[in-house]
């Protein structure tokens, strides 16, 4: 199993009251898989993300990811996770504004084991060209379309050639044909390999992915599985 | 991430807001140009007056008129006029072994005309001896004679710079020129000696005999006179010499055992010890006002760092999520921080080295940069970036990556 989670729980406090944003989540997600996450607004899928992510850790519980516990880890041996194994594809691109296509794509590299500049170089204008936009390296964000910005955010993701790629509504912001090239790029890297966890609320998005999870305040629901797929 | 990335990053995020990164800069700027310009000036006229100090030589004594203490009342020094040239030709007379020779100087002032030019000037009585006594030759013409000295002739030898200013063009030797309406024949021109300790240039005055100017222009019946110039064979034999003479001249003023000296005797060891001690008094203080200036500077680049972070804050959470540990972007802002302060303190060290020239030039006083102020300017601004960049940083390493990629 790439990812196993063991009865994870997640306890925010709030003046006197507790609020349990996960109620004892446990999961596997095997090398492969290409996973929907969903839920309504508050039923902790995003919490559930972030712990994936390596970007928050649970209250308690266990998170094995690749065979190594990483829930009870400091701030700097997470950031070297997620700089490893982890790709990280946002709502918001949150592409670095003022700044060429080809530079985001090589930021993850510049904080992993120490490629050479021309190596690092070579790699990001590869992966523009694989997401198609090999003729606009140069561009900044602000020059490139809401769908161009998620295709170089999906190759910066790509950069340090991680297991797993996280994706947090990656076409919340994008018009429907938009949206459907992100998600035909998400099925081609998907079959190449990579896992896919996706968080959304769309229907239709969801539909790309093999299986799905619904949360339901802070647990995941029994219903809708499609364990069939898991191969 | 390596160093040189590090920097580069921070050099870029620097040179994004140019108008920002340059106006926080200004008080690191302005803080290194105001200590590089102090410091070479500074430094620049302390080796000017040393040189010039033994260029005059600094085998001599000066012998002051002192303050005599009547009925426990202390005159300014030489509030009494109590030394005469008759004190040193005792001096020269009774003191041979030690002394070379002795002039005594009178000084007066006044307006020099030679027909239709003018300059006002120094006038200085002196004896024949003084051309000795200074180590200065007369360069065309000849000094006047004892002859001249005794009685009173009404002629001068002068300084390059009256030559210059009263006689363009014109060979000086043998004309008469007018003091407060005196003629006075010049005999001379003395050899050109430049400026002096206090920047005053020697060569701007007009030498005459003491007794000439005393009785002439001092319209004086006394024999006292301004000082006494003293020049030792040897320099070794200072503190005996300054002892003797001290001794020789409390003989013959009649002081009591345990009166006060009516004189003071002041020689060159003593004047440079006493003109190092006032620049560096200037140089600490002035650059005491600059670090203030270093301070605030200090205070504006934290300020504008704790700003550039709360601005950045999706950047910040952007890089932690792809790999940035805490301490990268610690180390990021605090590079930051120290390439502004580091380019303001080469910027300020350009400005204050073409400050202290400007002054210089200005003010015809020599400057001299050091490479240890300026060594020292560039790694105490950058020691400054790194101080006051350190809180901001450790604020943008402490920020949590969710909240960062959240916030608006």
């Amino acid at each position: 199993m790439l990812i196993t989670l063991q009865n994870l729980f997640k306890v925010y406090r709030m003046g006197d009251d507790t609020v349990n944003a996960l109620d004892g989540v446990s999961l596997t997600i095997a090398a492969g898989e290409f996973v929907a996450i969903m839920g309504a607004s508050g039923s902790g899928k995003s919490t559930l993300l972030n712990i994936l992510g390596c970007l928050d850790t649970p209250t308690t519980g266990s998170y094995l990811l690749d065979g190594i516990e990483v829930s009870r880890m400091s701030r700097a041996q997470q950031a070297r996770v997620r700089n490893r194994k982890l790709g990280f594809v946002f709502q918001n691109f949150n592409l670095l504004a003022r700044t060429t296509a080809l530079e985001n794509v090589e930021l993850p590299s510049l904080y992993g084991a120490g490629l050479p500049s021309r190596r690092r170089r070579a790699r990001a204008s590869e992966l523009l060209e694989r997401v198609g936009l090999g003729n606009r390296a140069g561009h900044s964000p602000a020059q490139l379309s809401g769908g161009q910005q998620q295709r170089v955010a999906i190759a910066r993701a790509l950069m340090n050639g991680p297991p797993v790629l996280l994706a947090d509504e990656p076409t919340g912001n994008l018009d429907t044909r938009s949206s459907a090239e992100i998600m035909r790029l998400f099925t081609d890297l998907n079959r190449e390999g990579i896992t896919i966890v996706m968080v959304t609320h769309e229907e239709d998005i969801a539909t790309y992915a093999a299986r799905r999870i619904v949360m339901r305040d802070g647990r995941i629901a029994p219903t809708h599985e499609r364990q069939e797929t898991v191969s | 991430m390596t160093p040189w990335l590090t920097l580069r990053i921070a050099l870029r995020a620097i040179a994004r807001n140019k108008t920002r990164s340059l106006l926080t800069a200004l008080g690191i700027i302005v803080g290194i140009a105001a200590v590089i310009a102090v410091v070479s000036i500074g430094q620049g006229a302390q080796t000017m007056m040393m040189e010039q100090i033994s260029s005059i030589g600094t085998n001599l004594i000066m012998v002051f008129p002192g303050s005599r203490n009547q009925g426990g009342v202390h005159g300014g020094t030489g509030s009494v006029q109590t030394l005469t040239a008759e004190d040193g030709e005792a001096i020269a007379h009774d003191l041979p072994h030690l002394i070379r020779a002795v002039s005594p100087i009178v000084r007066s002032g006044g307006q020099a005309i030679y027909q239709e030019n003018n300059w006002s000037t120094q006038i200085q009585g002196v004896s024949v001896e003084f051309p000795d006594v200074r180590n200065w030759e007369v360069a065309s013409g000849a000094f006047f004679s004892a002859a001249d000295q005794r009685a009173g002739a009404r002629v001068c030898v002068i300084g390059q710079t009256v030559v210059d200013n009263l006689f363009p063009g014109i060979d000086p030797v043998g004309k008469s020129l007018r003091i407060r309406n005196m003629p006075f024949r010049v005999l001379g021109v003395m050899a050109r000696k430049g400026s002096n300790t206090m920047g005053h240039d020697q060569d701007d005055a007009i030498l005459a005999p003491f007794t000439t100017v005393r009785r002439v222009l001092y319209s004086s019946v006394f024999n006292n006179v301004s000082m006494l110039l003293v020049s030792l064979h040897s320099l070794d034999d200072l503190p005996v010499a300054k002892e003797e003479l001290s001794k020789l001249l409390r003989q013959r003023h009649k002081l009591a055992p345990h009166a006060d000296d009516d004189f003071n005797l002041l020689d060159m060891t003593e004047i440079s010890n006493t003109i190092g001690s006032v620049t560096k008094l200037m140089t600490i203080l002035l650059t005491t006002v600059a670090s203030i200036s270093l301070l605030v500077g200090g205070i504006g680049i934290m300020n504008i760092m704790l700003v550039s972070v709360t601005e950045r804050t999706r950047e910040i959470g952007l890089r932690m999520a792809v790999g940035a540990t805490p301490g990268t972007i610690l180390l990021q802002f605090i590079t930051e921080a120290m390439a502004l302060s580091t380019v303001g303190g080469i910027i300020g060290v350009a400005a204050g080295i073409a400050g202290a020239r400007a002054v210089g030039r200005l003010q015809q006083w020599p400057i001299l940069i050091s490479e240890a102020s300026v060594i020292a300017a560039f790694l105490f601004s950058a020691a400054i970036g790194v101080f006051f960049g350190f809180y901001p940083a450790l604020r943008a390493s402490r920020l949590n990556p969710i909240d960062c990629l959240r916030y608006e």
